[in-house]
């Protein structure tokens, strides 16, 4: 009998996978049974829609973590730091010179500083900085209220690239050589300082958002409703189009992100630096500017999420909770593939709108699947479905 | 490193290498430390001696500081000796508080059963949520804690909302010693109502009613103040006994605060009915100062276990767990088992600062164990030194005085200049935030200057005085 087993281990242990799958399958299908297949599949598409600003999320920390081993558990609030600058510059008419120089000057600095601040003593670099901070301070104020979208993006980039790099600079570099744990904890407190921040500045009334509107009529979008199925769906599903153009956008930025990781030179040289940090160094890259244009370019993403989060659902401090949702899909894509964040971010996403589907007043579908999908990953396969299979002791 | 002697003494034997107390000096301070605690409550403003010495809000501090030195104690078994991250912590007090509410409130245990019964329950439930460590290590087995931060709140919240009142906060009962024997016995009838003084806080009155006959439907029984208004929850608890039948048999009353009380029992549609009034006295711990000497002498002695932990065959294999994994297993430590016991005795401690903090609240919410407190124990531990035995009390006691002694004052302070300073910020939000930003930008500090807490600092402090006035 034991040999058997011990022979036959792998496809035992398949078949167990199987009968759970079947078993799941079964109660789910059992419980979905009574409910319209239009509810079902509305339900889908606006999972499948979810689960793409999910995918952009994830994306984030995984990039983060395949360039410096580090799990970001800030990035929930580098998303709510990002969403609440670009509120400011979209909804506020008039920009203020002062604050706009300030925000500038300071990415600036941080930018121009990034290999140390030594940097800022060389002849040109001062000079940079100076033209810079002209530009973006210019796009910053530039023209009144028609402008809204140059100055909320400008805004957003500058705020998104000070808050990656500051955290990098003063909380992630000193850490270099420290255990795990250390890394863990320090983003933690990232996290709280800025929640503190946000609070601070922005308060914690849930705010509006409006850039997902109509141009014509100034207001929400009408829902869509799929008429033309209503014969095969007995009913009728409703897609929010909100969604759906978040849904895009996030596709968007996810795509234009690959590119940069693979065409561009500053996306091989971070590459490079993922796959082995000391023959990175020793062919002439700089690893200490690639980590800091990783967390730049890790909280832009995590700004860009946040606005579409922000726009879609509202922008509140609740959008901190759409990361910690978004560590199960991290986990199921696996910690270094980046195909694997928006898969796992869809399946996240799907996951949770079956779970409200089936339950809406006990909240299963945001607080307790993305955690139960997390526990059986973490037991059936801790890579994740397109991770980097890990060969260690336990 | 901090075991320094004075030039040409030695430690000779195992005994004396392995020992708490280093010098008699040694002892004699933390005697005194302890003696001084214990002394604090009676010489505070509302203490029975009446002193004024020391005010009543620091003694409930203290009390709040012990508690969760024996949840951050746990911790450091886990994280610190065994070094296994959790970030369910606060979840594991939850099942603790919960549980033993639950004991109390629906099967009637006392609080020095539910106590044990509940840090057991803890225990067992963190075994079952330290299973995955047999796959998964490191980073991995952190996210498992996390998720059980999330799972086990939503199961007290939701499945179990008969019990646990789901988002509506949970009356504990306060912890009782007694009844002793009775000293009154009344008859009561139908018209007239008992009225009796209640006596102090300490020695509590406990009622007992029992109804030797009953004609007619079940009488109402009432607990009211003189002024004719139920009494609160907080200040009396009763328990009313009811047969198979549904119809009331009796009740116990205890009434913690002092007063007048009276009870009325009522027949309802013309029945009638024979009751004895039972009094008697008891211990009770309801107020803030008995409260503490639970808690203090508690915490005292869990800290002292847990050093003693440390020093067994069991502690040192938690150390090579740390610091080697693959070498412990070689020495033919069963890494695995290991693991488990250090999550076992974590959850046992959570379990106990758990029970501890709803009865010293009288009152359980769920908000007081969400995944900030979980983030902020984990922040204790690291400040106050991890893998140093005093690192628990060293943590706690700064950030729960940065946050009640620092952060009250400085807080007028801000909102004066601060939204001067920068014009968007409102005034309002500023009390909200300002705990947020100290605690991270505090543990920020640590983590990148003195990675070893506040306990490493004071090994060095206490190294540098024993050998003043020459540094070496």
């Amino acid at each position: 009998m034991a040999e058997f087993i011990n022979k036959n281990k792998r496809q035992l242990t398949w078949a167990l996978y199987v009968i759970a799958a079947v078993l799941i399958v079964l109660f789910v299908g059992d419980q979905l049974a009574g409910k319209k297949a239009a509810r079902i599949v509305q339900t889908l598409i606006s999972g499948v829609l979810v689960g793409g600003v999910y995918g952009l999320v994830a994306l984030g920390i995984v990039v983060i973590n395949k360039a410096s081993g580090v799990f970001n558990f800030a990035h929930g609030w580098m998303m709510v730091v990002g969403g609440m600058i670009f509120w400011s510059f979209f909804t506020v008419s008039q920009i203020s010179l002062l604050g706009a120089l300030l925000l500038s000057t300071a990415t600036m600095l941080m930018i121009m500083s990034t290999v140390s601040w030594r940097n800022l003593r060389e002849g040109r670099n001062p000079l940079l900085t100076i033209g810079g901070i002209i530009v973006m301070t210019a796009l910053m104020t530039v023209g009144g209220i028609e402008w809204q979208w140059l100055h909320a993006l400008t805004g957003t980039f500058a705020g998104a690239i000070l808050t990656g790099l500051a955290v990098e600079r003063f909380a992630i570099r000193p850490l270099i050589g420290q255990p795990l744990f250390t890394a863990v904890l320090m983003t933690l407190a990232v996290a709280e300082v800025l929640h503190g921040v946000t609070q601070i500045a922005w308060g914690t009334v849930e705010l509006n958002l409006p850039i997902f509107v109509d141009p014509q009529t100034n207001s929400r979008f009408r829902p869509i409703r799929l008429d033309a199925f209503r014969e095969i769906l007995d009913g009728l599903a409703i897609v929010r189009v909100e969604l759906v153009i978040a849904f895009v956008l996030a596709i968007v930025a996810f795509v234009g992100f690959i590119l940069f990781f693979r065409y561009t030179s500053v996306g091989l040289a971070m590459r490079a630096t993922s796959e082995d940090q000391q023959l990175a160094q020793s062919v002439g890259l700089r690893v200490r500017v690639i980590l800091a244009i990783t967390w730049a370019v890790a909280a832009f993403l995590a700004s860009i999420a946040g606005v579409l989060q922000g726009g879609a659902v509202g922008l509140s401090l609740n959008i901190s909770f759409v990361a910690l949702r978004v560590f199960p899909a991290v986990l199921l894509g696996g910690l270094e593939s980046i195909t694997g964040a928006l898969i796992g971010g869809i399946i996240i996403g799907i996951v949770e709108q079956f779970g409200t589907l089936l339950n809406s007043s006990e909240q299963v579908g945001t607080n307790l699947a993305p955690y139960v999908v997390l526990m059986l990953v973490l037991v059936i396969r801790p890579d994740g479905l397109f991770g980097e299979k890990r060969i260690e002791r336990i | 490193m901090a075991n320094i002697h004075p030039a040409g003494v030695f430690d000779t034997t195992y005994e004396e290498d392995m020992s708490i107390d280093r010098t008699a000096r040694d002892k004699l301070w933390k005697n005194l430390a302890f003696l001084a605690l214990l002394l604090a409550p009676l010489v505070s403003v509302s203490g029975p001696l009446g002193l004024g010495w020391v005010s009543d809000q620091y003694i409930g501090l203290i009390a709040r500081i012990a508690i969760f030195v024996i949840a951050v104690q746990g911790l450091n078994i886990l994280v610190g000796y065994t070094g296994q991250i959790s970030l369910g912590h606060a979840a594991f007090m939850a099942i603790g508080a919960y549980g033993s509410a639950i004991l109390a409130r629906e099967l009637g245990f006392s609080f020095w059963t539910a106590l044990p019964a509940s840090a057991l329950l803890t225990g067992l439930i963190g075994l079952l949520f330290g299973l995955p460590s047999l796959r998964v290590k490191g980073f991995y087995l952190a996210m498992a804690t996390l998720a059980a931060q999330f799972i086990i709140p939503w199961a007290l919240r939701y499945p179990m909302e008969d019990l646990t009142g789901g988002t509506r906060p949970l009356n504990v009962p306060a912890p009782m010693i007694g009844p002793f024997a009775s000293y009154a016995d009344d008859k009561l009838s139908n018209d007239e109502p008992l009225v009796f003084e209640a006596g102090d806080p300490y020695f509590v009155d406990v009622i007992s009613v029992s109804l030797e006959s009953v004609a007619g439907g079940s009488p109402v029984i009432e607990v009211v103040n003189p002024a004719g208004d139920a009494v609160p929850y907080g200040d009396v608890s009763m328990t009313v006994y009811r047969d198979a039948a549904d119809k009331v048999t009796g009740l116990s009353y205890i009434a913690s605060k002092a007063g007048a009380y009276q009870v009325s029992i009522r027949a309802e549609d013309g029945g009638a009915f024979e009751a004895t009034v039972q009094r008697s006295k008891a211990l009770s711990f309801a107020t803030s100062i008995a409260m503490y000497y639970i808690i203090v002498p508690l915490a005292v002695l869990l800290m002292f276990l847990a050093r003693n932990i440390i020093r067994t065959r069991t502690g040192r294999a938690f150390i090579s767990v740390r610091d080697n994994d693959l070498a412990a297993e070689l020495l033919g430590i069963n890494v695995f088992t290991y693991k488990l016991r250090a999550f076992f005795l974590s959850a046992v401690y959570a379990g106990i600062a758990g029970c501890l903090l709803a009865y010293e609240r009288n009152s359980l919410s769920l908000d007081a164990f969400q995944l900030d407190t979980s983030i902020e124990m984990l922040a204790m531990l690291i400040i106050g030194g991890a893998g140093f035995p005093l690192g628990a009390m060293f943590g706690v006691t700064f950030i729960r005085l940065l946050q009640e002694a620092m952060i009250p004052t400085l807080r007028p302070w801000l909102s004066d200049w601060l939204p001067q300073l920068l014009p968007f910020v409102d005034a309002v939000n500023i009390t909200s935030a300002i705990n947020p930003i100290l605690f991270g930008g505090t543990l920020i500090i640590f983590l990148v200057l003195e990675p070893r807490g506040i306990a490493h600092r004071w090994e060095v402090f206490k190294v540098a005085w024993k050998l003043r006035p020459y540094s070496y």
